[in-house]
């Protein structure tokens, strides 16, 4: 019961967000709809390129991000396994 | 005899074709754009409106439809789609006669699709994978899909296809660009959120469809639509849970799109802290920057830094599930799985994925630049767009709503996803404070006239 109530008043929520056209931008030709960041016309001039500068060099990202992937796969078997 | 056997796996099995086909859209997207040879561009539907929704951008149907450009457009997206679907049939082994129109029809209700996602209030909110579905789902439980239309349902064939080239979307550049901070808030939180709802799903409530819970857990953790499809296919989900895990995250970001820049305001969080939240936890990318807007120019650029990374987590996310599925979930009993099962079972389609990514960051990018790469980009959206709304057509072609209300499992599914957001939520909120509000690191800087 109390999840039919909760699937309702989502509905009913995200109809009357879809009704009054809230959240939108008078500028922007998308919404919710663009799933993707290449669906969203003219996210070159959204995404400004520089916008952020790091003096930490590039190589020790992708030596850290594969790192915590490969540290989060073990930890995800390992509590896999568990019963 | 079996004229399959004939075709070696690299040609004749599915998730190797997905490989060069998409390869192939890939290459020639490529040529005519850095040539300027040809136009290979798909055809799409400009968003169109009527009464008085009918905003500035909105282009007159009669406009778009009396353009020659749209009719090449649609006959270049027919040829090339119908060709490239239909090869790969034949080397399956099966009939071309049959394919043919019913891949045809197929792309005419897509067409239809399409049409009406490009209305102005439907493509904002609920675009064409909702749609798609919803269109599928009606005619197969109203009048029924006839026989001869059955042959070109081919959701995963089409759904390969369509991940490989959205492959060369994904740029390993975008790693870096908003340094260790942006890594801290996308990269740290994502696996963690996914472990949880893993744990949730499948040791606490119970779900015994464990595709179903990993393409949930995705969609929530990285970027919405995008990154069920590609773990859904990853893990061998069924067309069910992909339509669920779809369906839930689109009407939630909805919510969310409105809703937490409000709640972010009311409790006065800076813009660039509300930025990096809503960047990190609004599944669709196009919500992300709407929601961002909504705080301010500062907000809009942080929270675009982090879902750009989140973009980049959807291969490596959907390599690890298809390992992880390989050796765990797919393994039967206590035996373990050698290398050369694991090959067996691994979803070919991946390899094209990081291949096509790999291609356009250490290749294209660095050769013709960024703003060649984009254009490629433009093109290659459209047909990926295509083959996923081909696949979630057939998805809804292929579905009745009963068996969609028993994939709910009596509303686990939707508690496993609420309470999975609001785990997702707070644990970036945490890395956004920690990292961003200035109490232990420094806060960045962001040059917004760049």
């Amino acid at each position: 019961m109390v999840t039919i109530l909760v699937v309702v008043a989502i509905l009913v929520c995200a109809l009357w967000i879809m009704g009054n056209h809230l959240g939108l931008v008078q500028g922007y030709d998308f919404g919710a709809g663009a799933y993707y960041y290449a669906d969203i016309p003219g996210i070159e001039n959204i995404e400004k390129e520089g916008v952020y500068t790091t003096k930490v060099p590039y190589w020790i990202h992708v030596v850290l991000f594969l790192c915590w992937g490969w540290l989060m796969y073990r930890l995800w078997v390992w509590i896999d396994k568990r019963k | 005899m079996d004229k399959t056997k004939k075709v070696p796996d690299f040609w004749g099995k599915e998730d190797w074709q997905a490989v060069w086909l998409g390869s192939i859209v890939i290459l020639l997207a490529c040529v005519a754009v850095l040539t300027k040879a040809f136009d290979f561009s798909a055809v799409k539907f400009s968003t169109w409106a009527v009464g008085e929704a009918a905003a500035t951008k909105a282009v007159p149907l009669a406009e778009q439809l009396g353009a020659w450009a749209f009719w090449r457009k649609l006959i270049v997206t027919v040829v090339v789609l119908c060709t490239l679907f239909t090869l790969g049939v034949k080397l399956q082994g099966e009939s071309v006669k049959k394919y043919i129109p019913a891949f045809l029809c197929l792309f005419v209700i897509a067409l239809v699709v399409r049409f009406v996602s490009a209305e102005f209030t439907l493509n904002r909110y609920l675009e064409w994978a909702f749609w798609a579905l919803l269109i599928g789902l009606l005619i197969s439980n109203t009048v029924g899909v006839p026989d001869w239309l059955k042959p070109a349902i081919k959701t995963e064939f089409y759904i390969k296809t369509g991940l490989v080239i959205m492959g060369f979307s994904v740029l390993f550049s975008n790693i870096a660009k908003f340094g260790l901070y942006g890594l801290g808030i996308a990269w740290i939180v994502t696996p963690i959120v996914i472990i949880f709802m893993w744990w949730l799903g499948t040791k606490v409530l119970k779900i015994d469809n464990k595709p179903l819970v990993i393409t949930l857990a995705s969609a929530t953790s990285v970027c919405g639509t995008s990154a069920a499809i590609a773990t859904g296919a990853a893990s061998g989900a069924k067309k069910d849970d992909l339509s669920i895990a779809i369906s839930i995250s689109i009407i939630f970001t909805i919510l969310m799109m409105v809703f937490e820049p409000m709640i972010i305001k009311a409790v006065g969080m800076s813009q660039l802290m509300g930025g990096a939240l809503i960047g990190g936890t609004v599944d669709s990318t196009g919500a992300v920057v709407l929601a961002g807007n909504a705080l301010g120019p500062e907000a809009e650029q942080a929270a675009v830094l982090v879902k750009s990374i989140q973009n980049i987590l959807i291969g490596f996310i959907a390599f690890f599930v298809a390992i992880f599925f390989a050796t765990r979930v797919e393994k039967s009993a206590e035996k373990k799985v050698g290398a050369g099962e694991i090959w067996t079972r691994f979803p070919k389609f991946i390899i094209g994925f990081f291949v096509a990514s790999l291609v356009a960051s250490f290749l294209i990018q660095p050769i013709f630049g960024g703003d060649q790469v984009s254009a490629i980009n433009k093109v290659l959206d459209q047909y990926k767009n295509w083959c996923f709304v081909l696949a979630f057509t057939s998805i809804g072609l292929d579905t009745n709503f009963k068996e969609l209300a028993k994939q709910m499992h009596g509303g686990k599914v939707l508690w496993l996803y609420i309470i999975g957001q609001t785990f997702n939520i707070a644990l970036t909120f945490f890395a956004v404070w920690f990292l961003l509000s200035g109490v232990v690191f420094d806060v960045p800087v962001l040059d917004l006239f760049k």
